[in-house]
This record gives C-alpha cells, structure tokens and sequence, in this order.
C-alpha cells in the first residue's frame, strides 16, 4: 500500500500546538466574519433589549427609573446579551451550518470537534462582550448609573461569561439532535431573562425563587457581581456561599455542554445527521 | 488491480442506521479499492448507499463495520491524517458559507485543513481564476448562479491540493454550461493532476466519459466493480441497429422474434440483438423486399445508462451476481 503525498507535510509535536493555535483561530475568525455579516440582526437585538429593559425598569420603578434599582439590575441586563449571543445566536448559526451542510464540511479537518466547538463560543463570546459593552456603556454613562467596576468584581465577571458560555454550548450541542431546539432556546432565555436578575435584584426575591434562580445560568454570577461592585471583596461572595456555588454551577455547565457536543457529534455521526 | 497502488482501501464496510425493528443497512459488506490516480465510478438508484460511502470515507459517518483506509491511514483510528488528503463537494448540501465570499470560503476551507494563509493564496488566485470567478471573488456566495456556487464548492475542495477527491453528485442541478465547466475540470484534474477521483453522480454519461473504473451499488451491495471498459464490454447489449424510411406495419416483413421495432419519428428503428452478420444480412433483405428504403446500418454503441439499467433490474430478478475481475 502506498501512502500519498500529503498535501500539508509531516507535523511535529510542537508544529502540532501551532496547528491547533492556527485551527482555532480560524474557526473564531469565520463565526466572527459571519456574524458581522449578520449585524443588522445584532443591532436590532441591542436595541430590542435596551427599550425591553428600559420599559420594565419604568414599569417596576413605578413610572421611575429608579438609579439605585438599575444599578443591581444592570449586570444582569450584560449578562443576557452575553447569555443570548452564546445560546440563540449559537443554535442559530449551528442550526444553519447543519441545514446548510456546511457542519459536514467543517468537519473533514484535522481539528477535532471540541476545538471548533471552542473557536465558536470564543467568537460568540467576543460577540456577546460586545453587546454587552455598548449596553453597559449606554446605561451606565447615559443614566449616570452609580457602578465602579473594582477588580475583585472581574472574577464573578468572569465566571458569569463562562458559565453563560456552558449554558450556549449546552444549546448549541442539543440542537445537533432535538428538531425543536427553537421552542427550548426560547425558553431557556425567558427563564434567564425573568429569574437572572434582569427584572427585580435576585436578593428581592422570595426566599424560595432566590434558591430557584441560583440554578438558572448566570444568576450566581450576576448576585455575585452585584455584591463586589457594591465594593465587598472576594472574601464576601465566598463566605456567602455564592462564589463556590457560581464555580460550581459554571464548572458544570460548561463540562456539561462540552461533553453534550461531543456526543451528539459522535451520535450524528453514527446516524448521519451532521448534514441535512 | 490489485498489483496499483490503492488510495482508497474499503474492507467489509456495513452501515446500518437505527436500531432494532427499524434499523435500516445502507451498506451492506462493501469491499472495493480506488487505485491512485485513477478515476472511480460510484452508481447506483436513489437511497443506494453511495452516500453513506462517500462519508463514511471522509470520516463524516462511522461504520458500524468494516476498515477504510485512506492513503494507508486508518479512517477511524488515524482520521486527522486521513482527511486531510482529501477534498469533497457532498451531495445536496451549500458546502460553503453563502454569507462569506468566495476568497473567504476558499482561506477558511484551506486554513481548516491546516495550510497557513500564505500559502493559500496563490492556489486561491489560480482557482477563482480558471474558474472565472477571480473578478468576483469578493462577493458573497449567496449572490452568485448555482453553478458559481457549485464552482466556489470545487474550488474549495481543492484548495489544499489534495491527492484524492471525492465528489457525489457534483453536476447536480447544474445548467448545461456549468456542467460542462465542471466535467472539463474533472478531467483536468484526472488527466493532468493525476487526482485520484470518486465520483457519484445521475450523469451517466459524465461517469462514462471520465471513470477508469465502475462499481454500481444496490440496497447497499456491490452488484458490479470492474474497469470501464469491461463493464461496457460484459454487460451492454451487443446489436445492430437498422434505420429505415417509413413505418413497417402489420403488413411488413417477418423480423426474428427477438428483434425490437422502434419508431423514430418519420423513420424507423429495428434492433437486431447479436453479432451475427449473416442474422444482419437476412432481415436486410427482408426489409428491402418489403420495400423499405435502408438509411443506416451501425453496430451499437454501448451506452453505460443501458448497463446501468439492465444491472439494476436483473439484479431486481434475482439473476445478476457480483462482478468483479482479480487483476485489471
């Protein structure tokens, strides 16, 4: 048996990382030149949420905006920009990329489907940051929102990224295998929409929707921002319990989802549903 | 055969999906070897299996079982290196990104398989521009014809270069023109570049013009693997064919039971089964003394479609068996 000649050559190990580096940053660049292609969406949706939340911050406050409200409340308006760029633009695009064949092709690579997977919640994340940024920077300095971002507040930050992350990743490897993806993204982002902290601070909760909405994705996170921006440090949100928690809940979302890709991609494989 | 090199090796290759009651095999113990170089005709029906290969040996299915080896690599044990020697255009699918342009399409498929962005480039140009699609190279796909979309799809598969191709169903849906374009890229790429090619395709004629070697598939199984030639050689109809003027009525002459009589517009067409040219020379004479005016006299050409159908539908009988030569 003759081997052929390889198109791209031998690859050493340390040619291997460097192929994987260039991999992922190629799979980041077309989500990201796809989504810029898909702007005009973007912007409709910054703007939806904006007066979405603008409208129930006047009807919560009692025909108000009341400052000292949206102050608590606006972390969890950023975080579902982020929740919903990395779920529903995510099922989105991989919905497309399925229907379209596109997936299939993708996957003629040397780079393993947990490496694409991860280039698409990279770009998605940068997509999400975004929104979140141009959102955040309209609230904060066109309301003149009293909010200092302190560093210990990066971590929760942080974390509230991943873990929105996770939740996406968990979207987008259920819609490889469930045909009515669309209804269960829609709900999944009404509950983070209503439970995150978006409407009313999770600590005005009652006792018993404060624990209901500790398993929704980014709430730990958003309750943990709200408490260091308030200017408590690390200490606080650890000896609250909110910040082992917020690791916890992000540590398995995003096992969660990867682990959910991988086998829906290996199960679409054995079934031949990776194109349409 | 088995003396050339292969660059695809299938051995026992079974898919079947589901499970239990409505488990369905779409390939059914397929063993076959695409020599390196050579271009390989994969036939068969609707809902054959042909497929379900083609992905099976890109690595886009998993065999439930079976060994493919693509360029001596295992597909499910070395399948990093087993793809990157291939390029596809797959069948019923965008195989592009509509939204992004053709350049773009052409640096994210090559970057995919891992070639860096300068190396890219110049095959980039000399694709989209012996394609005709250089001028143009920065419009989205989206907003081209389906055969410039079928064109960036080619290109893209071939962007890396690589020593086998896989193309099922390339000319679907494709005009004339874009057909032609293709198919003359095909044997180009056969003929010049020395790619090793499996194509798939309803096109019989495109099979005919550019495969070395034919295998057709049913239900899932091998119902014939042979060079082309030899599968036209075995399985076509040896015949004359005898043009006429006018039509041979009830009152025309007796022809020999097997003899077909095919109407042809303001001619008439009389199939002679056979080489037997004392056979010829008595139904000639038949004819002219029934006062029918001789415009043509051939000897058939054996048409692949023809093979295609008679292989498909004696297997249906249950008289066909596996066909396939030990050396080529």
């Amino acid at each position: 048996m003759t081997t052929l000649v390889h198109p791209i050559g031998a690859v050493s190990s340390v040619g291997a990382v460097s192929l994987r580096g260039r991999l992922l940053q190629n799979e980041v660049a077309k989500v990201l030149r796809l989504e810029w292609r898909r702007r005009s969406m973007f912007i409709v949706g910054l703007i939806v949420f904006g007066l979405t939340y603008l409208g129930i911050s006047f009807f919560i406050g009692g025909g108000h905006l009341v400052k000292d409200l949206m102050v608590q409340t606006v972390p969890a308006l950023l975080a579902v920009t982020i929740v919903t760029s990395a779920a529903t633009e995510g099922v989105g695009s991989i919905a497309e990329e399925l229907n379209g064949g596109t997936l299939d092709q993708a996957q003629l690579s040397p780079a393993s489907p947990q490496l694409l997977a991860l280039g698409r919640m990279i770009a998605l994340a940068l997509r999400g940051l975004v929104g979140a940024t141009i959102l955040g920077l309209l609230f904060i300095l066109g309301l003149g929102l009293d909010i200092h971002v302190h560093p210990a507040a990066l971590v929760p930050a942080a974390l509230t990224v991943l873990d929105a992350l996770g939740y996406g990743l968990i979207m987008i490897a259920l819609t490889i295998r469930v045909a009515s993806i669309g209804a269960i993204v829609h709900v999944g982002d009404m509950a983070v929409m209503a439970f995150g902290g978006m409407l009313l601070p999770i600590s005005l909760f009652p006792h018993g929707m404060e624990i209901f909405a500790r398993f929704i994705p980014t709430a730990l996170g958003v309750q943990a921002l709200n408490t260091t921006l308030a200017g408590h440090g690390l200490g606080a949100i650890w000896s609250d319990g909110t910040l082992p928690w917020l690791l916890v809940h992000t540590a398995t979302m995003t096992t969660l989802g990867l682990v959910l890709y991988v086998v829906n991609i290996r199960h679409a494989r054995r079934e031949g549903g990776l194109s349409p | 055969m088995e003396n050339q090199p292969a660059a695809i090796e299938i051995e026992s290759l079974t898919k079947t999906y589901g499970s239990g009651l409505t488990s369905v095999r779409a390939v059914d113990e397929v063993t076959l070897r695409v020599p390196v170089g050579k271009v390989f005709g994969l036939l068969g029906p609707n809902g054959a299996g042909k497929t379900t290969i083609i992905k099976m040996v890109g690595g886009l299915i998993t065999p439930t079982m079976g060994s493919i080896r693509v360029g001596g690599y295992d597909v499910a044990r070395q399948r990093a290196r087993a793809v990157r020697l291939i390029g596809a255009v797959l069948e019923g699918s965008r195989n592009v990104y509509w939204p992004l342009s053709a350049w773009e399409n052409l640096m994210y498929f090559g970057q995919l398989k891992g070639l860096r962005a300068s190396g890219i480039k110049p095959r980039a140009q000399r694709l989209l521009t012996e394609l005709g699609l250089w001028e143009r190279r920065h419009e989205t796909v989206g907003s081209f014809s389906r055969g410039m979309q079928q064109k960036v799809a080619v290109s893209a598969a071939l962007i890396t270069n690589p020593p086998i191709i896989l193309l099922d169903e390339p000319t679907l849906g494709l005009d004339v023109d874009a057909a032609r374009t293709i198919k003359d890229w095909l044997a180009h790429l056969a003929r010049d570049e020395g790619k090793t090619i499996v194509l798939t395709t309803h096109q019989l004629e495109l099979v005919q013009e550019l495969s070395h070697r034919i295998a057709v598939i049913k239900e899932g199984k091998i119902i014939a693997d042979l060079p082309s030639a030899e599968l036209l050689d075995r399985h076509a109809e040896n015949r004359f064919e005898i043009r006429v003027t006018g039509s041979l009525d009830d009152s025309g002459p007796t022809l020999p039971a097997d003899a077909r009589v095919v109407r042809d517009g303001e001619r008439t067409m009389v199939l002679l089964p056979g080489t037997d040219e004392r056979a010829l020379f008595d139904v000639l004479a038949r004819l002219g003394a029934a006062g029918a005016g001789l415009v043509s006299v051939q000897r058939a050409r054996p048409s692949l479609e023809e093979v295609f159908l008679r292989l498909i539908h004696s297997d249906e009988a249950g008289d066909a068996r596996p066909t396939k030569e030990a050396v080529a």
